[in-house]
């Protein structure tokens, strides 16, 4: 079989973005939901789990599709719901800045 | 005749860019499967070339799997790569220790993973 074009292969990860989504958008609510949670000191352990499971999946995947900042602000995520004790209080704004702002990302990819 | 691989990772996305890339870019024929149980029953049934392998998966997870993929002689001698989002070199090491030919790290390019496939086991 002869190599793809770059333009068709492009177009065909397109699809595939729409077609996940539904699942991209819903690990980001899950990084929101940590975030309000965190913000009235209510993270739970299983906020905190899923939120580390979110962001590692936004890790591996994001990238994939060409949002390679998107990867970077979701590692520092992962780290920083992996501690032990949960995120430090002080990196609150942090979170919710990167939360954020993947939000915009994932709904402004084209 | 072209190279034949199983994907094994429990992410949809992950898997279905994965395929696409590893079939349009390389022309390989790609098997899926979304757990470890389930890649182990395909690796033995197809007998693929390779293995592309998730490392964090629930159930049995990726180090468990290609400890079973090891002790089956059906698969003993498939070719496993895992895939990570493990970006941390205590990760890698602990990984690549197990014996598999190489840790490739997520979000991987799809117009490129093929080639670093390939690389690795000397297809050309």
């Amino acid at each position: 079989m002869d190599p793809i074009a770059k333009p068709d292969l492009s177009a065909a990860i397109d699809q595939l973005w729409i077609r996940f989504l539904p699942e991209i958008r819903e690990r980001v609510a899950v990084l929101e939901a940590a975030v309000a949670a965190f913000a009235t000191d209510q993270l739970t352990e299983a906020h905190q789990e899923a939120a580390n499971t979110a962001a590692h999946k936004l890790a591996g995947v994001l990238g994939t599709f060409n949002l390679t900042k998107g990867t970077v602000l979701a590692r520092e995520l992962e780290i920083m719901y992996s501690r032990e004790n949960g995120p430090e209080p002080a990196l609150a704004a942090r979170l919710a800045s990167i939360a954020a702002e993947l939000r915009v990302m994932v709904e402004n990819r084209k | 005749m072209a190279h034949s691989i199983l994907i094994i990772d429990d992410e949809d996305d992950i898997r279905e860019v994965a395929a696409l890339s590893l079939e349009t870019v390389a022309g390989w024929e790609v098997v899926m499967a979304s757990s470890g149980a389930q890649g182990l029953a395909r690796a033995i049934e197809y007998q693929p070339d390779a293995i592309l392998l998730d490392v964090m998966m629930p159930g049995m997870d990726g180090p468990t799997t290609f400890r079973e993929l090891r002790k089956n002689p059906a698969t003993a001698k498939i070719p496993v790569l895992l895939l990570t989002a493990k970006v941390q070199s205590s990760d890698q090491r602990r990984f690549a220790d197990l014996g598999v030919q190489a840790v490739l790290v997520k979000p991987f390019d799809p117009l490129t993973l093929s080639t670093q496939i390939a690389n690795v086991l000397g297809w050309s």
